[in-house]
């Protein structure tokens, strides 16, 4: 186990170049290039919150801070695990011909993701400040949440990366499987409008845990429920052990199967 | 063990690697499934059967063998691309592989950054790449182009530009897939005696070439493989006046 951030340590030029590879090719070519970093959350936004506000008529106060809390981190959630379907595949060339710790794929797509989510957090801070609600003092949980989702990530895509090489059915059944998810998640309605018999199907999902985390922050206003976000870091450690184990034997064959 | 460490720097132990040959891949579940019930479709070709060689550090090797005999398949075991299906190998050092040069480039960015993408591919750091900078750029003689976008090269200096990353690493064991085709005869001269050089460092090496006058110059050991067995391992001059007997 040690070897193996042994090696990541010796390659993180790699792991670094990688990040900024994908971040900088991320709006590549096109004519607003950061900016979208902004815009596409806003957009989504709006869409959401015209169908659920205005036409669903979702009695949620303040329902686009609402709604921002717990659509971003979805966002950095749902991109991660489907950009980790496919980038083994992308980089099939590479994987072919050289050498280098290949857990680096992986982990480059959730960390470059994480900077973007960062990025967008400004969004959710722009929104609490000029909706009147105001920042207080749990803002100091916010980096905990993060790293618990960030974690999350790591140990899905370790899975998905490695798995979709060698069943690439999994690429189309996670857009579905996503899309379940979202609605699976408290994100555009809240925990307490379910009836009781559908919330338990809510607390298996390990993004309820941290979407309501960031909405007590920033929407709520309380202490999250930290004795949960540690079990969730638990969990976490434990799947990522998995997740890397499962990875490090399939990743073998990937340039045969490539 | 411990002495092992200390004086090898590549050790295959009985490799054996097959390849399921697909003649028709299946990727989908679906079809994994229909080729569950005929299994016709895929063969297998086994392509190393027991390779077993220590080398030395410092040692000079060289692969030879005519085509499909399974030189490319063990350097890509060594730089562990792939992996046996039994045996084992071990190698000690930092190892490079100029198999497939410029993996990694990326046509719009410049010569300088390519470097840079290409290096850290290698596990360099930002430092060990500043530092070879200058030496790199020297060594391809592109200078007048290093900032201009990889994909206005020429191959020749495609290839030249790869090389000298690749040369440039430091490694303590260094795999060579024919190399000695890289640019011009002015170039392919200066390769070579980069090779010697980095062979008077104490650098290992491992050749795969059929150059067999390259292979007299360079390397003082040679394993002749044939049909994914080690057919012949020992003194350059002999293998290769035996492999130029059975070949001709």
């Amino acid at each position: 186990m040690l070897n193996v951030f042994k090696n990541l340590y010796n390659y993180r030029e790699l792991l670094k170049t990688n990040v900024k590879k994908e971040i900088r090719g991320k709006y590549k070519n096109s004519f607003l290039g950061v900016i979208w970093s902004f815009l596409n959350p806003l957009l989504q936004i709006a869409v959401y919150a015209i169908v659920f506000q205005m036409i669903l008529k979702n009695p949620q106060e303040n329902y686009v801070v609402f709604l921002c809390c717990g659509l971003i981190p979805w966002t950095f959630f749902s991109t991660s695990i489907s950009r980790s379907a496919f980038t083994m595949i992308e980089n099939g060339n590479i994987l072919k011909k050289v050498y280098f710790p290949r857990e680096i794929l992986p982990i480059s797509v959730v960390t470059s993701e994480a900077v973007n989510f960062l990025i967008s957090t400004i969004i959710i801070f722009a929104f609490v400040i000029f909706s009147g609600i105001g920042i207080t003092k749990y803002i100091l949980v916010y980096p905990l949440i993060f790293i618990a989702q960030y974690l999350l990530l790591l140990a899905i895509s370790f899975i998905v990366s490695s798995v979709c090489v060698y069943v690439r059915d999994l690429q189309h059944f996670i857009g579905i499987f996503l899309q379940l998810l979202f609605y699976a998640t408290p994100i555009v309605y809240s925990v307490e409008t379910l009836p009781p018999e559908a919330a338990w199907i809510l607390k298996l999902n390990p993004m309820t845990y941290i979407i309501e985390g960031y909405r007590d922050i920033f929407y709520n206003q309380t202490m999250p429920d930290i004795q949960s976000i540690l079990i969730l870091i638990a969990i976490v450690l434990v799947a990522i052990v998995i997740g890397y184990l499962i990875f490090n034997k399939l990743q073998k064959g990937f340039a045969e199967e490539l | 063990m411990q002495e092992n460490q200390e004086e090898y720097s590549i050790i295959i132990d009985d490799v054996y690697k097959t390849f399921n040959v697909y003649l028709d891949k299946a990727n989908t579940i679906k079809e994994k499934l229909l080729f569950l019930f005929s299994r016709n479709r895929k063969e297998k070709r086994e392509v190393l059967k027991g390779i077993n060689a220590k080398i030395k550090k410092g040692e000079v090797v060289a692969l030879i063998g005519t085509n499909g005999s399974g030189k490319s398949t063990l350097l890509k075991l060594l730089t562990k691309i792939i992996y046996p299906n039994k045996g084992r190998i071990e190698t000690h050092g930092k190892l490079t592989s100029l198999l497939e040069l410029g993996a990694g480039f990326h046509p719009d960015f410049s010569g300088r950054e390519n470097i840079y993408f290409n290096a850290s591919i290698f596990g360099l750091t930002k430092k060990e790449i500043d530092d070879r900078l200058e030496d790199i750029i020297e060594f391809s003689e592109l200078q007048n182009f290093i900032d201009n976008p990889v994909r206005t090269y020429s191959s020749g200096m495609y290839m030249r530009l790869a090389f000298s990353v690749a040369i440039n690493v430091d490694a303590d064991i260094l795999l060579i897939d024919e190399i000695l085709s890289v640019g011009d005869e002015h170039f392919q001269n200066k390769c070579f005696d980069k090779m010697l050089e980095l062979k008077n460092q104490g650098k290992t090496m491992v050749f795969v070439t059929h150059s067999m006058e390259s292979v007299r110059k360079l390397c003082n050991r040679t394993i002749w493989l044939c049909d994914g067995k080690i057919k012949m391992d020992g003194d350059t001059e002999k293998v290769v006046d035996e492999y130029i007997k059975a070949i001709s």
